[in-house]
């Protein structure tokens, strides 16, 4: 269909990435409008624009806060997350060459909560942590959680340069599983102060979202994901196999150590600030693959946008579906993403050709 | 050259390869055969550098590989391996310009259209790779193969093929056989794993004899691929028949219930 349009792929390419940046600016755009307190649009754009110094309309004061300290910080948050899930989650499958692996399937994000919580509750115990990191202190954690469990996976599943699809299932759900026991269990063992803590990080979603955080999303999640963005061509040799990237010339240890080690930041990182989203990194790249082809040229950005996008449009519904209360963000991930992945299961063969 | 120097590799105590010396002049072909689990493969994986080679000394134009980076030794040669399978659906030309990922060349468009003619592909182009027949798949790893060293350049380069013929049919076989031939011209040193003998009687220049890990021969084809040499190899009696240096080589085995003599000889009509 679009491969027998006349232009030629990098052009496509292009276009498709330029089309998912402008859908993202426009949905941001209506998100900054829309919520239990509704701005005018003339009025937000006036208000971003005197941010600038350019006046330019009228506005109330009430206005102004709303969106310049809660809902553009929201709305920045959901697209660092969401951007570093969907490329996370693409340049995973890539590198273990299957459409079936995600953050969430293969213990990252286990992995990242339950270091995040036994940060909040046993945190106290280390304060030398907070002196040193500051507020970068949970979200490094998180990662550290992430990659243990990557690692971990990738070792199980990995034997002799081939990823047996089975073990990598396999030991992601043994590794969730037993994440999330020791959440449980340190919970269990948090005085009162770190439950309430714990509490209000298990209930973050992006609706927790502060400029501070956004500042840290941006160190650790944008930067990372352009790192991983610039494998593209290195993830294209991996998908004909290991051995003959290789051959073609890839330093094929360097690439795995990159994904693995930038996905757990940036996934780590988005757990620590929102609390364990799903599937967002298995629906993207799967999008972009079925519509575009599987240039991780396109496939990489495509998925920082496309995920961008879903996760602010999940947030957009999450804050008005029940408005003025809120939904979960997770809720509305698993809602589409559920019968989306059991819909890839059945046609996993096709896709595997 | 490619010279590989008492080159050994041991699955625990078992020598798989044992002190192998081969060398591969730029512009030659040479063929390596020997039956089954003779360490053919192990043998190629070394010389590609996809396994480490412990003991002994693998040098491409002179330089060690030991150490070599990734990047220069993808510039000095490139490996097609017996399988390759494909996990996302990318289009045919998608494959074969990978080849290029590194080399950069000043109009990569014009080879990939090159490399794919060549191999009978450029039909194929936009066709998605998991939906080609095995045997077109052989041919578009190859056109990517090519691709990687098919610029013309001072520097000899190698290319290593296993089997590269093993899922086509046998005008494929010949014109795959041609198209490797003329890489010779382009400064190139071919090294093949080859199952057909009578391919490698007439298109290599010359042969290597591999048994249990050992080089038993190597050389000019006609001097290595002698009845005996061949039955010593593989254990089973072979003829060897030319009219003459320069005319075809056949090589034919019979059911063993014909053969009375190790040397049997099967006139053509």
């Amino acid at each position: 269909m679009l491969q027998n349009l006349s232009y030629s792929k990098t052009a496509q390419q292009s276009l498709v990435l330029a089309a998912l940046g402008i859908g993202l600016v426009l949905l941001g755009l209506l998100s900054i409008t829309i919520g239990a307190f509704p701005i005018p649009f003339g009025h937000a754009v006036s208000i971003l624009l005197s941010q600038l110094g350019i006046d330019s309309g009228t506005f109330t004061e009430q206005e102004a806060n709303v969106l310049w300290q809660i809902r553009l910080p929201r709305i920045l948050l959901a697209i660092l997350v969401g951007g570093g899930l969907g490329v996370s989650g693409a340049a995973l499958q890539g590198l273990f060459r299957n459409p079936l692996v995600e953050p969430g399937l293969i213990g990252v994000s286990s992995g990242g909560a339950l270091f995040a919580v036994i940060f909040i509750v046993f945190g106290s115990s280390f304060p030398w942590l907070g002196r040193i990191f500051g507020s970068f202190s949970l979200p490094l954690v998180a990662f550290i959680g992430g990659l243990i469990n990557v690692m971990l996976v990738y070792k199980m599943a990995n034997q002799g340069g081939k990823t047996d699809i089975s073990l990598l299932i396999l030991a992601g759900v043994a590794l969730t599983a037993l994440s999330g026991a020791l959440i449980g269990l340190a919970i269990f063992y948090a005085d009162e102060a770190a439950l309430r803590n714990f509490t209000f990080w298990s209930l973050g979603d992006v609706g927790g979202a502060n400029w501070d955080k956004v500042k840290i999303a941006f160190i650790l999640i944008f930067f990372p994901s352009l790192l991983i963005i610039k494998q593209f061509r290195n993830l294209n040799a991996l998908a004909i196999g290991e051995n003959e990237a290789f051959h073609m010339g890839v330093d094929v240890q360097r690439v795995k150590y990159i994904v693995l080690f930038m996905s757990a930041l940036v996934v780590g990182v988005g757990v620590s600030m929102t609390g364990t989203i799903g599937f967002v990194g298995l629906i993207v790249p799967h999008l972009l693959r079925l519509s575009f082809g599987a240039d991780h040229r396109l496939v990489l950005p495509g998925a920082f946008l496309l995920g961008a996008f879903l996760l602010n449009g999940a947030d957009l519904l999450a804050r008005t579906v029940v408005m003025p209360a809120e939904l979960p963000i997770g809720i509305i991930t698993a809602i589409l993403g559920s019968p989306f992945f059991i819909w890839l299961i059945l046609h996993v063969k096709k896709l595997n050709s | 050259m490619l010279d590989a120097q008492h080159i050994q590799y041991y699955i625990g105590n078992r020598p798989i390869v044992n002190r192998a010396s081969i060398q591969v002049l730029p512009g030659e072909l040479t063929a390596i055969l020997g039956p089954n689990g003779a360490g053919k493969s192990t043998l190629f994986r070394l010389l590609s550098g996809e396994l480490p080679c412990k003991q002994g000394r693998i040098t491409y134009n002179g330089q060690p590989i030991k150490g070599m980076k990734t990047r220069k030794l993808a510039s000095l040669r490139a490996v097609m391996p017996q399988h390759s399978t494909l996990t996302f659906p990318f289009q045919a030309k998608e494959v074969v310009s990978l080849g290029l990922m590194y080399s950069r060349p000043k109009y990569p468009k014009t080879i990939v259209k090159e490399v794919m003619s060549a191999t009978q592909t450029w039909h194929l182009k936009e066709q998605l790779y998991g939906n080609l027949s095995g045997g077109e798949k052989q041919r578009v790893q190859l056109a990517r193969v090519l691709a990687q060293i098919w610029e013309i350049k001072a520097t000899p380069r190698y290319l290593l093929l296993d089997e590269p013929t093993s899922s086509m049919d046998i005008a494929q076989q010949h014109h795959i056989m041609q198209i490797i031939g003329q890489l010779k011209k382009r400064n190139i040193g071919i090294l093949a794993i080859l199952h057909d003998l009578n391919l490698a009687a007439n298109y290599a220049d010359k042969a290597l004899l591999l048994k249990q890990g050992r080089v038993l021969r190597q050389g000019a084809i006609r001097a290595a691929m002698t009845p005996e040499n061949l039955q010593g190899v593989f254990d089973y009696p072979l003829s060897v028949q030319s009219n003459g240096p320069g005319a075809p080589i056949y090589i034919s085995s019979l059911p063993s219930s014909a053969t009375s003599s190790t040397n049997y000889t099967y006139k053509l009509a």
